[in-house]
C-alpha cells in the first residue's frame, strides 16, 4: 500500500518564494484540523480531484467531518477492484486513436479512465455531474447518512421524488403521487411504485466508500443534467464482456436519469444540509489547481495517472473467443495483476485434442497486456502453421476485444 | 476493520492471563502445535497450557484482526467473526505480496464488499510468507469462517514483543461488548 508523506507544516515555507513553494499554506494546513471543514474544486481534472479527496482523507483530523464537491471533465471512473477490459469500451476513449467510421458517436472527445481507491461499480462523469463525498470517523459511520443528507439537500430544492434505496443509491421514483409519506422518511417517497410496476425508479447517484483505520469515506455523484445520457451505455458497454471470465467486482446497471437541477443550486443545497448536520455556519473552501504542487497530492496523481495503478490492479481474468463464430483459431489468454501469465493457441475443429494446441504464441507470455499496441506484430510470426488471413482475423478479433489503452500508438489500422 | 464497526476508543491491551481455552481444531492445527511446543517456547515460561492439550493461540486487535501465535514462524492473520458480520457479504479480497516485509499496523490487504474498501492491518510486524488462495475464487470464506478457514497471510512474526499488547480471546469478547454498549 502506498504510504503518503504527511502535510508540511512548518510556518517557515510560508515566508519562501512562492515560485519554490512546495506545500500547501499554512492557512489550509490549519483548516485540516478543524472539526467541520467544507471544500469545493475548482479543477475538472479527475486525478486531481480524487487526489485532493485522498488527502483530505489521509490528512483531516480523526475527529473532523469533512464535505468535499467536485465536477469533472467526461471520464470513466473504476472501482478499485474492477476490470477495464470487462467494464469499458475501451476503444472509444480516444477518438484520434482508431478508425473514425466506427467511433459513434462523435462529440465527447477523449475521455479519461480512472480507477478510483474505493469499492463498487463503473460510473461516468461528466460537467452535468456533481460529486460529493463527506470524509467522517469510523465510529460514526453508517453507509446511509450521508446519502440521506443528500436526499434532504435535494428535497429542499423541490426534488421530492428522491429517496435513498437499499442499495445506498439515490433514485427517483417514477409513479403518480399516491401515498402519505412522513417527510422526514428518506427511504420513502409518495411516488413509489409496487416491484412489478414497469415504472421503474431513476438511478441518479450512486455510492461507494472507503473504509480506514481511524476515517470513512463516503462519495457519490448526482446526475443533474448530463448531455451525454445517451451515449454513455455505449462507453460502458464491453465487446469483451461475453468472452470473458473474470474474478473483481462487476458493476450492477441500472436506469439512470437527469435531476433537471442546476450544479449551483444542488452544491449549496448539500453544503446548507452538511452545516445544518454538523452544526457549522462556514463557508466553503476553494482548492484546486495549485493543489498540484504540494508532493503528497502530485505522488497521487501520479499513482491514479499511471498505468500500473490503472491496469496492473485487475483482478485476475481470462479471454476467449471460442465462441466467436468469425474467428476459426482458438485462443484463450488467462491475465494475471495485467499481466498475459498463460494460455493456448490452435485451430477450430481440433475439438481441444492436444494435437493442434499449441501454448502461448512465443512473445506474450509475461507481457502486460496493456503494453500490447499490435496483436499483428505479436502474432504475425509465431503461428507458421496458420494462413495469414486466419491471423488475421483473429488479431482483428483481439483488437476490437483488447484495444491498445489510450495514448499507445494504434497500429492495426495503416 | 473498525471503520465498519463503533468503537468505544477504550484501550483495551491485556496481557494473557490464566489458562488458555482449549478448541477443537483440524489435524494441521494439532500438528502445528506439537511442532511449537517441540521448539523452543518464545512465550515467558508463566503461562500454562491447557492439560487435555488442545490450545489456540490466538490474539486480536482493537481492528478486529486476529493472529495465531501456535507457530510463530508461521502465524495465521485474519479478521474476526465480529468484523465478518459487519462487513457483509465478501466480494473481493486484495492479498499482500509473499515475501513483503512489514510493520505493525501496515495495511497489508484490502477487503471488498458492499461497495466499500476496507483495509486489513497486520496485528505484528514481519515477512509475509504465504496468502491464501482459496479467497481468490471464494472471498466468501471469510464469511463462511471468518477465523478458520478464511485466513488471509501468513507472517514470520520478527517482533514478539508486540504480542504483548494484543488482546486474548475473552479480552477480545469483552471489547466487543463494550463496542456494541456505546452504540
Amino acid at each position: 500500500m502506498i504510504v503518503w508523506n504527511s502535510a508540511c507544516r512548518s510556518a517557515r515555507l510560508s515566508t519562501r518564494p512562492l515560485t519554490v513553494r512546495r506545500c500547501l499554506s499554512q492557512r489550509t494546513l490549519d483548516r485540516l484540523t478543524d472539526p467541520v471543514q467544507s471544500y469545493i474544486s475548482t479543477s475538472r481534472d479527475p486525478y486531481l480531484n480524487l487526489s485532493i479527496e485522498h488527502f483530505l482523507l489521509q490528512q483531516s483530523a480523526p475527529e473532523s467531518v469533512v464535505l468535499l464537491l467536485y465536477v469533472n471533465r467526461p471520464s470513466i471512473i473504476i472501482g478499485r477492484n474492477q476490470n477495464p477490459w470487462l467494464e469499458v469500451n475501451l476503444a472509444l476513449l480516444d477518438p484520434s486513436s482508431h478508425d473514425q467510421s466506427y467511433s459513434e458517436p462523435p462529440g465527447l472527445g477523449a475521455v479519461d479512465l480512472v480507477r478510483r481507491r474505493s469499492g463498487g461499480g463503473t460510473v461516468f462523469h461528466d460537467e452535468g455531474n456533481v460529486n460529493w463525498t463527506v470524509i467522517c470517523p469510523s465510529k460514526d459511520f453508517t453507509r446511509d447518512q450521508h446519502a440521506e443528507m443528500v436526499v434532504r439537500a435535494l428535497r429542499d430544492c423541490g426534488i421530492d421524488r428522491a429517496r435513498v434505496n437499499v442499495r445506498h443509491d439515490i433514485v427517483l421514483d417514477q409513479g403518480q403521487h399516491s401515498l402519505t409519506i412522513g417527510s422526514d422518511d428518506t427511504h420513502s417517497t409518495p411516488y413509489q411504485t409496487p416491484e412489478a410496476d414497469a415504472r421503474k425508479p431513476l438511478k441518479v447517484s450512486g455510492s461507494a466508500y472507503k473504509l480506514t483505520r481511524q476515517r470513512a469515506l463516503h462519495h457519490g455523484t448526482c446526475l443533474l443534467s448530463s448531455p451525454n445520457l445517451n451515449i454513455i451505455p455505449h462507453y460502458l458497454h464491453s465487446p469483451a464482456k461475453p468472452y470473458m471470465t473474470a474474478r473483481g467486482v462487476e458493476s450492477v446497471s441500472s436506469p439512470v436519469g437527469n435531476i433537471l437541477l442546476s450544479n449551483e443550486r444542488f452544491i449549496a443545497s448539500v453544503q446548507k444540509q452538511f452545516g445544518k448536520l454538523y452544526r457549522s455556519i462556514g463557508d466553503a473552501q476553494e482548492v484546486g489547481d495549485e493543489w498540484q504542487e504540494h508532493d503528497s497530492v502530485r505522488k497521487g496523481c501520479d499513482e491514479l495517472k499511471s498505468p500500473e495503478w490503472t491496469y496492473l490492479q485487475t483482478p485476475q481474468f481470462s479471454i476467449s473467443n471460442q465462441s466467436d463464430t468469425l474467428t476459426d483459431v482458438d485462443l484463450e489468454l488467462s491475465v494475471r495483476n495485467g499481466v498475459i501469465s498463460s494460455g493456448f493457441c490452435g485451430t477450430r475443429k481440433s475439438g481441444y485434442s492436444g494435437a493442434a494446441r499449441t501454448g502461448l504464441p512465443a512473445g506474450l507470455d509475461g507481457r502486460r497486456l496493456h503494453d500490447i499496441s499490435s496483436w499483428d506484430d505479436e502474432l504475425g510470426g509465431s503461428l507458421p502453421s496458420v494462413s495469414h488471413d486466419r491471423v488475421t482475423r483473429l488479431c482483428k478479433w483481439l483488437h476490437m476485444m483488447l484495444p491498445p489503452p489510450i495514448g499507445r500508438p494504434n497500429t492495426h489500422f495503416r | 476493520m473498525s471503520a465498519i464497526i463503533a468503537q468505544s476508543g477504550v484501550a483495551a491491551a491485556r496481557a494473557l492471563q490464566g489458562p488458555a481455552r482449549s478448541v477443537a481444531r483440524c489435524s494441521r492445527q494439532q500438528y502445528m502445535r506439537l511442532r511449537a511446543q517441540q521448539q523452543q517456547p518464545f512465550r515467558p515460561a508463566a503461562r500454562s497450557f491447557s492439560a487435555s492439550g488442545r490450545v489456540l493461540e490466538k490474539r486480536y486487535t482493537e481492528d478486529h484482526e486476529w493472529i495465531d501465535t501456535s507457530d510463530p514462524e508461521s502465524a495465521s492473520i485474519g479478521i474476526s467473526t465480529y468484523a465478518a458480520k459487519a462487513l457483509g457479504d465478501v466480494v473481493y479480497v486484495e492479498l499482500p505480496t509473499t515475501g513483503t516485509e512489514v510493520n505493525a499496523g501496515d495495511a497489508i490487504g484490502a477487503v471488498e464488499s458492499v461497495k466499500s474498501a476496507s483495509d486489513i492491518m497486520t496485528p505484528v510486524s514481519g515477512t509475509i510468507l504465504e496468502v491464501n488462495s482459496v479467497l481468490e475464487d471464494k472471498p466468501g470464506t471469510i464469511n463462511s469462517s471468518p477465523e478458520g478457514d478464511g485466513w488471509l497471510a501468513k507472517i514470520k512474526i520478527s517482533a514478539e514483543q508486540e504480542l504483548d499488547a494484543l488482546m486474548d480471546a475473552e479480552g477480545y469478547r469483552k471489547f466487543t461488548e463494550e463496542n456494541k454498549s456505546s452504540d
